[in-house]
């Protein structure tokens, strides 16, 4: 067991672990609109939190959810009554919320028993409006679709207010989520998930169990999400029902696809390449078209956006890390490389 | 030599970029850049592009009378696609990478309300938001102090429609039928306050956003017995609403929040919507008021297409309009903090189009009375003064 991570190249994650804590130095050296890319980031630094549960989800029990941002919502609405109406230090909100986005993963897990495929999408789907629908009629908590002021989160008397803060708070739970669902992925829990996605039968047979399973995937997954609600909630100081609607819950499964499924880095390259792609490379490129065209800011946003992942999905369809991989074998072996492999 | 050369022209630069710098983000000798967030690609796409284009008017009118205290006015459009996240990432991208002087007519109640963070942390003013929630004046909220809003909010229409119907008939029985979210909340602020004013007591039907079929409220209407009913709706709901109740035999008088008062509610509804009253804050774009005789004049000048005109286009020109007044009164070396003095100086000032406006350090609502347009003969007509 033990040289399965032996095996593994991990050189390199101090590196990037001490590049990410320097890139807003470096960010701030380099413009003085740091802030707004540090703001992008830190959104980006959130959904790795839930895409990396997703990806156990989807990319390794093989079960889709299109209602994610719901568990999403969940966590956000919990923490803030939590720490805002109940007095509860950020820290207990913290470990508590998760596990009540967690626990609405196993409701939803229990219809996952049955169901599968296209049918299990539907269902997530609808459990995404059902939750929409409860915040909004729960008004006594959530003030109903009018949306929920929330404070800044106060860690250990320090309070967290600044997006500078704000980076090294979610960062800090994102590489963690990242480590953590690394080694959820290669525990006997993650080879259980990949043996249901790959038959279910099988898996079955030889001894696992699949209710158990199919069940703490989606537990699991929900507190990932849960817990990225709760940062959500407290690094943006207001969450609204607007916020957590089906399109975001698209835009998750998106991430998970493009990044490449079941490998957890390929979630995280998803998750960065499309709030990047979304936030600064597609406006940026429709401005420069701009000059050219006589076009309104908006009218081809979505086109290009589309068009991008469109073109990635044909020729790209393992993702990011596919990609990745690709070239690093290809490297490896050359330069005998065999013809057609690599196109 | 190279090198003190090298060094030479490097301190020259920095003394050119130190003399450069602006010392008021968006303001420059000859321009003043502001910010504006629209749904350009979302569920209102329809009034995206028209907002903004009803402001350039106007502006480009001022710039070229010389601008304000000669600086040009140029603004910046953003698209939030009606999604809060993306309004914060939209606000964020102006106020810092752009850096705007001020944010103007963003669009939506959740947008607005997603940004306050942002512009309480950066000081930045926001004008005119594009929603008629009353939740914007309230002073309490974060950035408070730098929203100035200029249409009368639903709960105050909705409290001036309950007044004038119970003027029109003591002993008037009120039906509401409201959309379940922010907007059908702030209605619902409106009519509660209201009922405790008056002693009436208000049926309240509630539907979803984006819902097409009425037949359960309408007929929840009828079995309770009203016989005066406001549709707090868009431009779809009162037409199906109005129709619906035609079939169903139930003639009640409609009413209905200022959202409903788009020409298109009396071409569609037909005879179902002959009589409907709606709550405007502007006068109309079609009508004699000063601004309007003005906006009709430049669109002509500047060759404006025929379909842009109507009641959205000229909101962005009236709004733009308030904008301009305070930029001119926050003076020559405008900052920020001078543009809301300027802003909270403004006391029953003549927009030609709003009710008279008045801001003060104690109040951002700008306006609070409307007038009431009774579609007549399928033609909307101006039935009153402004009530409040």
């Amino acid at each position: 067991m033990k040289g399965r991570y032996e095996k593994e190249n991990l050189y390199w994650i101090p590196l990037l672990i001490g590049f990410i804590f320097l890139l807003p130095f470096l960010l701030k050296y380099a413009t003085f609109s740091y802030k707004y890319y540090l703001f992008v980031l830190n959104i980006a630094g959130i959904y790795i939190i839930l895409a990396v549960g997703l990806d156990l989800l989807s990319g390794y029990t093989g079960l889709i959810s299109l209602g994610h941002a719901a568990f999403l919502a969940i966590g956000a609405y919990t923490s803030a009554i939590l720490v805002d109406q109940a007095g509860l230090p950020f820290m207990m909100s913290l470990i508590i919320s998760p596990l009540i986005a967690g626990l609405f993963g196993l409701v939803i897990g229990f219809p996952a028993l049955r169901i599968t495929g296209m049918y299990l999408g539907l269902t997530t789907m609808g459990f995404g409006f059902i939750v929409k629908r409860l915040i909004i009629s729960l008004r006594e908590w959530t003030h109903g679709a009018g949306g929920l002021e929330v404070s800044s989160p106060v860690l250990f008397g320090y309070t967290i207010k600044s997006d500078w803060d704000n980076y090294y708070l979610i960062f800090t739970f994102a590489i963690l989520a990242v480590v953590v669902g690394r080694r959820i992925g290669k525990s006997k829990i993650g080879r259980a998930f990949m043996a249901i996605r790959d038959s279910e039968q099988a898996a079955e047979a030889s001894g696992i169990h699949l209710a158990k399973y199919k069940m703490l995937a989606f537990f699991i997954s929900g507190l990932f999400a849960g817990f990225a609600g709760v940062l959500f909630a407290h690094t943006s100081h207001f969450i609204s029902t607007d916020h957590f609607d089906m399109m975001l819950s698209i835009y998750f499964i998106i991430m998970v696809l493009v990044g490449g499924v079941s490998s957890i880095y390929g979630a995280v390259l998803g998750t960065l390449f499309i709030v990047l792609l979304d936030n600064l490379f597609v406006p940026q490129l429709e401005d420069w078209i701009h000059g050219y065209l006589n076009t309104n800011t908006g009218d081809i946003q979505s086109l290009i956006f589309g068009l991008i992942m469109f073109l990635f999905i044909i020729f790209q369809p393992f993702g990011l890390y596919g990609m990745w991989l690709k070239i690093r074998i290809y490297w490896r072996i050359f330069p005998f490389n065999p013809r057609k492999r690599f196109t | 030599m190279k090198i003190k050369t090298g060094l030479l022209v490097i301190l020259g630069l920095l003394f050119i970029g130190c003399g450069k710098q602006a010392p008021v983000p968006g303001v420059t000798d000859t321009e003043i850049l502001i910010g504006n967030i629209q749904d350009l690609s979302g569920p209102m796409k329809e009034l995206g592009a028209v907002l903004p284009a009803g402001s350039r008017l106007y502006f480009r009118y001022i710039n070229e009378k010389g601008g304000v205290h000669g600086r040009q006015i140029k603004m910046l459009v953003e698209d939030h696609q009606y999604n809060p996240q993306k309004a914060v990432v939209a606000a964020k991208k102006l106020i810092e990478k752009d850096q705007v002087f001020c944010l103007f007519q963003v669009i939506g109640t959740s947008t607005c309300e997603a940004i306050r963070p942002l512009l309480a942390e950066s000081g930045t003013p926001l004008i005119a938001p594009a929603t008629q929630s009353g939740t914007m004046s309230d002073l309490s909220r974060p950035a408070g102090d730098l929203i100035f809003h200029t249409d009368t909010g639903y709960d105050k229409q909705t409290n001036i429609l309950v007044d004038y119907i119970l003027k029109q008939d003591a002993n008037a029985k009120i039906g509401l039928i409201y959309q379940d979210d922010d907007y059908g909340q702030n209605v619902l602020k409106g009519a509660a306050e209201a009922e405790d004013r008056t002693g009436v007591s208000i049926q309240k039907e509630a539907f979803q956003r984006g819902a097409t079929d009425f037949t359960g409220q309408v007929g929840n209407l009828i079995k309770g017995g009203a016989n005066h009913v406001i549709i707090a709706g868009v431009v779809k709901e009162p037409i199906i609403v109005m129709k619906t109740a035609e079939k169903m035999g139930y003639s009640p008088q409609f009413y209905g929040t200022s959202p409903t008062m788009d020409h298109r509610v009396a071409l569609a509804a037909g005879p179902a919507g002959e009589g409907f009253i709606a709550a405007n804050f502007a006068h109309l774009w079609n009508s004699d008021a000063p601004a309007a005789v003005q906006y009709r004049e430049l669109c002509e000048k500047y060759e404006v297409p025929e379909a842009y005109m109507g009641m959205y286009h000229f909101y962005g020109f009236i709004t733009a309009k308030v904008l301009v007044e305070g930029l001119e009164r926050a003076g020559k070396n405008p900052t920020r903090k001078r543009l809301v003095k300027g802003l909270e100086t403004l006391n029953k000032w003549d927009s030609g189009a709003f009710p008279p406006i008045t801001y003060s350090s104690k109040d951002h609502a700008g306006t609070e009375s409307v007038i009431l347009v009774q579609v007549k003969d399928g033609v909307q007509t101006v039935i009153t003064d402004w009530v409040d």
